[in-house]
């Protein structure tokens, strides 16, 4: 009985957590990104207004190119040897970047915490 | 059994370490953020309420304060010692070197402008009791009597701080005042080594630097509508001032009557803009600037916009929003704006 009731406590506490993950890992994001290569932000665009455009990003000689289209983002072709990067596809993940490991690229999202420091008007 | 038990307390345990490393995460980049600590001041003046929150150094919101009001006592136009009541009640005048300084400055904008901004209005601002509250429409030919006397071409300064307007005429620098105070404290702040700071004089945003951890300042435009934002901009050393007709109006018969008096008609600005955001480094330029452009509705102030290259601006009407192109990637549609499309103007 006892048992019982531990597993029954132990499930419950394990669904929050599943919960939890799912909260996390949704795409809970805005429309901004920016591009960080060895911790220095390259680039930072707000995707709901920059044009269509394509960037070339250099490291150690190697070229990641990365598109923007229609208010996404990604890494269209990349001179890293295993090309993770570009098999990513577009950002959608609030939580899980574009990770280019062998040009220390990662194209993420930016923290949608809105909080404004002053208002014109 | 035991097995089932132990896999869910390592999946549990592994949940919480999330949680756990999620939350370090945070407090981390809060510690960042006071590295330098924020000191916030308030001040009434120039009839409005000034926010001044500079980072690292306390003692210079004291020099702060006292430069808005050394300024204000020379730029108002109700505190009987100042140049600009002097000026305005014996056509002219000797005036302090600021006021001559801002004065001149105001004149180029007038001049910019072709008129769109005329610092001589004031006698028809009057008339339609903004300045006392006492809100009225005048009649037409009482507009037209007062429309003689505005022309800021009629003003000189002579290279003694000397002033001489037309006689009847009166000169309001209010339109400039709040935008040039803003650049002096940002020189002053400036000098004195402030890096990070955000002053907010009445709804007109000047910002030194970034926030200390590096960001750039989120300021918000307000909706014109009055209710919430209609976007957030992200800036760097920079002005942020709105011009709108929602600020101050009266209501008569079913019809609005805004503040903002079009210098060539005697009445509010009427066209499709309901406010005009403009950005620059210079927030005496940038004020100017947005009252300016306001007057001269979507059209002209788009072809303004393409022949100048010291300001960026967000134009709000009916149809929604439009951005110039220097803004793309720095502004984001906010509330009611947020699903529409933004309109990027170019230039060329």
């Amino acid at each position: 009985m006892k048992k019982n009731l531990l597993i029954g406590i132990c499930i419950t506490i394990f669904l929050i957590g599943v919960i939890g993950i799912i909260w996390v890992l949704l795409p809970q994001h805005g429309t901004e990104v920016n591009i960080v290569q060895d911790g220095v932000i390259l680039y930072q665009f707000d995707l709901s207004t920059t044009k269509d455009q394509t960037i070339d990003i250099e490291y150690d000689g190697r070229i990641n190119t990365v598109q923007i289209e229609n208010g996404k983002i990604r890494v269209l072709d990349a001179d890293c040897p295993d090309h993770t990067c570009v098999r990513m596809g577009w950002l959608e993940s609030g939580t899980l970047p574009i990770v280019c490991l062998p040009n220390h690229l990662i194209i993420q999202f930016v923290d949608t915490d809105e909080s404004i420091d002053a208002v014109a008007k | 059994m035991i097995n089932r038990i132990f896999c869910l307390i390592a999946s549990i345990c592994l949940v919480l370490l999330m949680f756990n490393g999620c939350s370090n995460s945070s407090e981390n980049s809060e510690n960042k953020r006071t590295s330098t600590d924020p000191y916030s001041s308030t001040v009434y003046a120039m009839d409005t309420v000034m926010e001044l929150t500079v980072y690292g150094n306390e003692d210079i919101l004291e020099k702060s304060e006292d430069l808005i009001y050394e300024l204000e006592s020379k730029f108002s136009v109700t505190d009987t010692e100042s140049d600009i009541y002097n000026i305005n009640h014996n056509s002219g005048g000797a005036v302090s070197p600021d006021t001559d300084e801002l004065l001149k400055l105001a004149l180029t904008l007038c001049e910019r402008s072709e008129g769109a901004l005329d610092i001589s209005i004031y006698p028809v601002v009057q008339a339609w009791g903004f300045t006392s509250g006492e809100n009225r429409i005048p009649s037409e030919a009482e507009l037209e009597e007062l429309l003689r006397l505005v022309d800021y071409r009629a003003v000189s300064v002579d290279e003694n701080n000397n002033v001489t307007l037309a006689p009847g005429m009166e000169i309001d620098l209010g339109s400039v005042a709040k935008g040039y105070t803003g650049n002096r404290l940002v020189e002053l702040l400036s000098e004195n080594g402030v890096t990070n700071a955000v002053l907010n004089l009445g709804g007109n945003v000047h910002v030194i630097g970034s926030k200390p951890n590096g960001e750039a300042w989120k300021v918000a435009v307000t909706d014109p509508s009055g209710e919430g934002y209609a976007g957030m901009l992200k800036v760097v050393d920079k002005a942020v001032i709105t011009s709108g007709g929602y600020e101050r109006f009266f209501e008569q018969d079913g019809v609005r009557y805004h503040h903002i008096i079009d210098p060539t008609t005697g009445y509010p600005a009427n066209n499709d803009f309901l406010s005009v955001t403009v950005i620059g480094s210079n927030g005496a330029v940038c004020d100017a600037l947005s009252t300016a452009l306001f007057v001269m509705g979507p059209d002209r102030a788009t072809e303004f916009w393409k022949k100048s290259d010291d300001f960026e601006a967000i134009f709000i009407t009916s149809e929604g929003i439009s951005i110039t192109e220097g803004l793309e990637g720095v502004f984001s549609p906010l509330g009611n704006y947020q699903n529409e499309k933004v309109t990027v103007l170019y230039r060329d």
